[in-house]
């Protein structure tokens, strides 16, 4: 059962990943800041997430022994997020292609880093990553919404705009998620304490 | 633990060179900013191709651009944009006068249309009146095909991008081309006087460098 629900895993992961890295996906995507930014980046980090997934146990194993706490991940996380925050990726992805394959590569990175760190982090250091990663997210959101000049060249001033917005809007609700989940452990972990039992 | 910070360091190490290439070492953000510097660090060779001028038939840039005796100011248009250009075009008016001012031939200025299918001669023409533009010292001219205009707009880093309404946004800016034909340096078109005042100081550097 957990057998199958891994090479799902990694079907999931090896699809999207060649789906997103398919021409016409990739042009559809980029053709737009905002599918580029807001979709494409989070995908690829979806596609990496489910490849680490279905990595088999042994080498999840060996990987946690230079992942501690996850903080390792975590810190390839948040600077791979840092950079593609940075304006110019948007263009250079464009025309460039090694930054094309370092941004794929890194996102996906990232987000194999990130399902293999979370768990494992606990809540303190997640708040501390959140903490760097959201007002950073929001910052950006700020500066692109706020911007009276369009800040890529090959991108419109309306998509600017949506990015903008909506990268703050992510960054807020990504954070009231995270509180709520969190919350309900502490609380969890307090009940359990106070009947003496075992947390779950 | 020890393992993981050492794996951390490195990422982190990873990340900040990363950082600094991609933003040439924290000094720009944008695509336009990196065009920018590039340019300064490294002249761009004007391209040998041929454009439709508004006047004088087709003609090779190194011609338009003075061939070894002026500095030009270029900037990039397309006839029928109800904005930016515009606004551009004014901007280009105010640096006219300004040039009327100095001695002759020196400094020109040449507006090149990245819209070619639309702005053939008779179009440039309208629009070089409209502009009330100085024959001597600002002229129009558009890449001769679709070859020529991705010849010229690629190595200066102009981006022309369909704004959805049928007409083009584009980076804007003034490309100051010294007497050899090297784009040298790039400024907003709200910097037009220390774009015309670095270009008074390629002219008499005598060597244009």
């Amino acid at each position: 059962m957990i057998a199958t629900f891994h090479r799902h895993a990694a079907w999931a992961g090896l699809g999207l990943a060649l789906l997103l890295a398919s021409p016409p996906l990739r042009s559809l995507l980029e053709a737009r800041m905002a599918s580029h930014m807001l979709l494409q980046f989070p995908l690829l980090m979806l596609a990496g997430a489910c490849l680490a997934h279905a990595a088999p146990p042994a080498l999840q194993r060996r990987l946690a022994a230079w992942n501690a706490h996850g903080i390792a991940g975590l810190t390839l996380a948040a600077g791979v997020l840092a950079l593609s925050m940075v304006p110019r990726l948007l263009d250079l992805a464009l025309t460039h292609r090694p930054t094309e394959v370092a941004k794929f590569t890194l996102l996906m990175l990232s987000g194999a880093a990130l399902h293999l760190s979370w768990r494992a982090a606990g809540t303190v250091l997640q708040g501390f990553f959140l903490g760097n990663t959201l007002p950073m997210m929001g910052m950006a959101g700020w500066l692109y919404g706020d911007a009276p000049v369009r800040i890529c060249n090959a991108y419109g001033f309306d998509d600017q705009q949506t990015v903008g917005l909506a990268l703050s809007w992510t960054a807020a609700a990504i954070a009231a998620v995270w509180l709520v989940i969190a919350t309900r452990g502490l609380i969890r972990a307090e009940s359990a304490q106070q009947t003496g039992e075992q947390a779950p | 633990m020890i393992r993981t910070a050492c794996v951390s360091v490195v990422f982190a190490v990873l990340v900040i060179v990363a950082g600094r290439w991609l933003t040439h070492d924290f000094a720009v953000w944008t695509a336009e900013g990196a065009r920018r510097w590039q340019v300064q660090q490294a002249p761009v060779v004007a391209p040998p191709i041929q454009l439709q001028t508004a006047a004088l038939g087709v003609q090779p840039l190194a011609d338009l651009l003075g061939q070894g005796r002026q500095v030009t100011v270029l900037s990039f248009f397309y006839t029928r944009c109800p904005s930016i250009c515009l606004s551009l075009g004014n901007t280009l008016q105010q640096m006219q006068l300004a040039l009327q001012q100095q001695p002759p031939a020196a400094v020109q200025l040449l507006s090149v249309s990245f819209d070619p299918v639309h702005d053939g001669p008779h179009a440039l023409q309208a629009y070089s009146r409209q502009m009330r533009a100085d024959p001597a010292l600002w002229q129009f001219a558009t890449p001769v095909d679709a070859a020529a205009l991705h010849a010229l707009l690629t190595p200066f880093g102009v981006v022309v991008i369909a704004d959805g309404q049928g007409g083009f946004d584009h980076n804007a800016a003034l490309l100051i081309i010294n007497r050899q034909g090297q784009l040298v340096r790039i400024f907003d078109d709200t910097d037009h006087e220390a774009a015309l005042a670095f270009a008074w100081h390629l002219v008499q550097d005598g060597g244009g460098g």
